[in-house]
């Protein structure tokens, strides 16, 4: 029944299916791969970019317009959707939007670590999250990692990252940062979802990326042999790996990939598996892993036709749509070829 | 809250159940599926709406959805001919 503060999942799930429609596809993709970073500003003006587009022509231009115009397509979307939602709704989607404080505050820890300049780093900053104008702005404010740290105290961020800024002057690499960051973020989004079916799935949903995370996190430290504890970047809330699980199977490639082929999800990593052991690239592994995700999330969005999954799924291939604009765009100007740029897209 | 619908089980025994009687029930039946009607018609509304504004073109699509479960209504009026 429509009563104050329950949530409105017809409306929300209908705007965000007409905007799936218009999200890009093969052929557009294809189009883009032969375009120069100006044509592509131009294409992306003629769709739904042009607001942005138009809006930062003037200050800036070629690939960094396609970037920025981007970002903020990207927030402008995301914040209209919580303008919609309501109720439980908008606490299952906010949760997982959060994601972008997450995203900011790294961006932020980056861009003290390496001095750049404030207005480069807020080009970078998507506002599609919880934190306000303003806390965003004492972030950028803050010139030292401390100083970072101290604006966060209050959020969920503050506390692990406080306990990995020692580990962090010890070493002076950012990863104990970063990974405190995500931790905190992963662990906040499954405290607490209640009953439903499609809530029970979205809960589902959520726990196979928290497993794909880790499974990269493994993979990467299983490559790079780093003499790093793996346990210590292990996320909490998946069903794949517990943390002596993955400490133990993270030191051997070989075991792990076995593990994660014998797993639930063997099924739709297999192939890219199987590429892995034989190309030894761990982009494609990476590659394969959104895009189960994002099979994933459509399938759901199927299932539950009326509930938070299709807007989740929207999300999702919202941001994969930015990611593959965005490799375009920086392949052109590397100068890729158009077949080396589709080898890093992620088209479902 | 008891009490009132004791009064007014006790009313309805008094005037030879009202409730009994097929005009009653017939109009009980086309209020009921108005009800379901309505409540059909909010969730196809609001995705209509949605819809709608993303799209000015589907206007017609979505207003022919929405008044869609207004059948059941007419239907049930076949009731009160019948009965009535």
């Amino acid at each position: 029944m429509s009563a104050a503060g329950s949530s409105n999942p017809e409306y929300v799930v209908a705007r965000v299916r007409a905007r799936r429609g218009s999200l890009y596809g093969d052929e557009e993709y294809r189009k883009l791969t032969r375009m120069g970073p100006a044509e592509i500003a131009r294409f992306m003006e003629e769709s739904s970019y042009g607001e942005e587009i138009n809006a930062l022509g003037s200050r800036h231009g070629g690939v960094d317009l396609i970037e920025y115009a981007l970002n903020r397509n990207l927030a402008e979307q995301f914040d209209d959707i919580l303008d919609w939602s309501e109720g439980t709704l908008y606490d299952l989607i906010a949760r997982y939007l959060r994601k972008f404080d997450a995203w900011n505050v790294k961006t932020v820890i980056r861009g003290v670590y390496t001095d750049a300049d404030q207005s480069a780093v807020e080009a970078d900053l998507i506002r599609a999250g919880e934190f306000d104008d303003r806390r965003i702005r004492r972030l950028l404010e803050a010139d030292s990692i401390d100083g970072v740290i101290e604006v966060l105290e209050d959020t969920i961020y503050g506390e692990p990252l406080r306990e990995a800024y020692a580990e962090f002057e010890e070493t002076g690499v950012l990863v104990p940062l970063e990974n405190a960051v995500d931790r905190a973020f992963y662990e906040r989004l499954l405290s607490g979802l209640g009953g439903d079916e499609p809530t029970r799935q979205y809960e589902a949903f959520l726990r196979a990326e928290v497993d794909f995370r880790n499974a990269t996190n493994a993979l990467r430290l299983a490559r790079s042999g780093a003499d790093i504890d793996p346990a210590a970047y292990f996320i909490e809330g998946g069903d794949l790996f517990t943390r002596s699980s993955l400490a133990r199977l993270a030191q051997n490639l070989d075991e792990l990939v076995e593990y994660i082929g014998d797993s639930q999800y063997g099924e739709e990593l297999g192939p890219a598996l199987r590429e892995l052991e034989a190309a030894d690239s761990l982009i494609a592994f990476e590659h394969a892993i959104d895009g189960a995700l994002l099979a994933y999330g459509d399938r759901l969005g199927t299932i539950h036709p009326v509930s938070v999954t299709p807007v989740i799924s929207y999300i999702l291939a919202k941001e994969r749509e930015t990611e593959n604009i965005r490799a375009i765009a920086r392949g052109k100007e590397a100068g890729l070829s158009p077949d080396e740029i589709e080898s890093e897209l992620v088209i479902t | 809250m008891f009490e009132a619908t004791n009064e007014l089980g006790n009313l309805v025994l008094s005037t030879g159940g009202t409730l009994t009687n097929p005009s009653a029930a017939a109009a009980l039946a086309v209020g009921l599926a108005a009800l379901g009607a309505g409540y059909a018609e909010r969730g196809i509304g609001s995705a209509a709406v949605g819809a709608m504004a993303e799209d000015d073109d589907l206007f017609v699509n979505g207003l022919i959805l929405t008044v869609l479960p207004e059948t059941i209504v007419i239907l049930a009026l076949v009731v009160v001919f019948i009965v009535g």
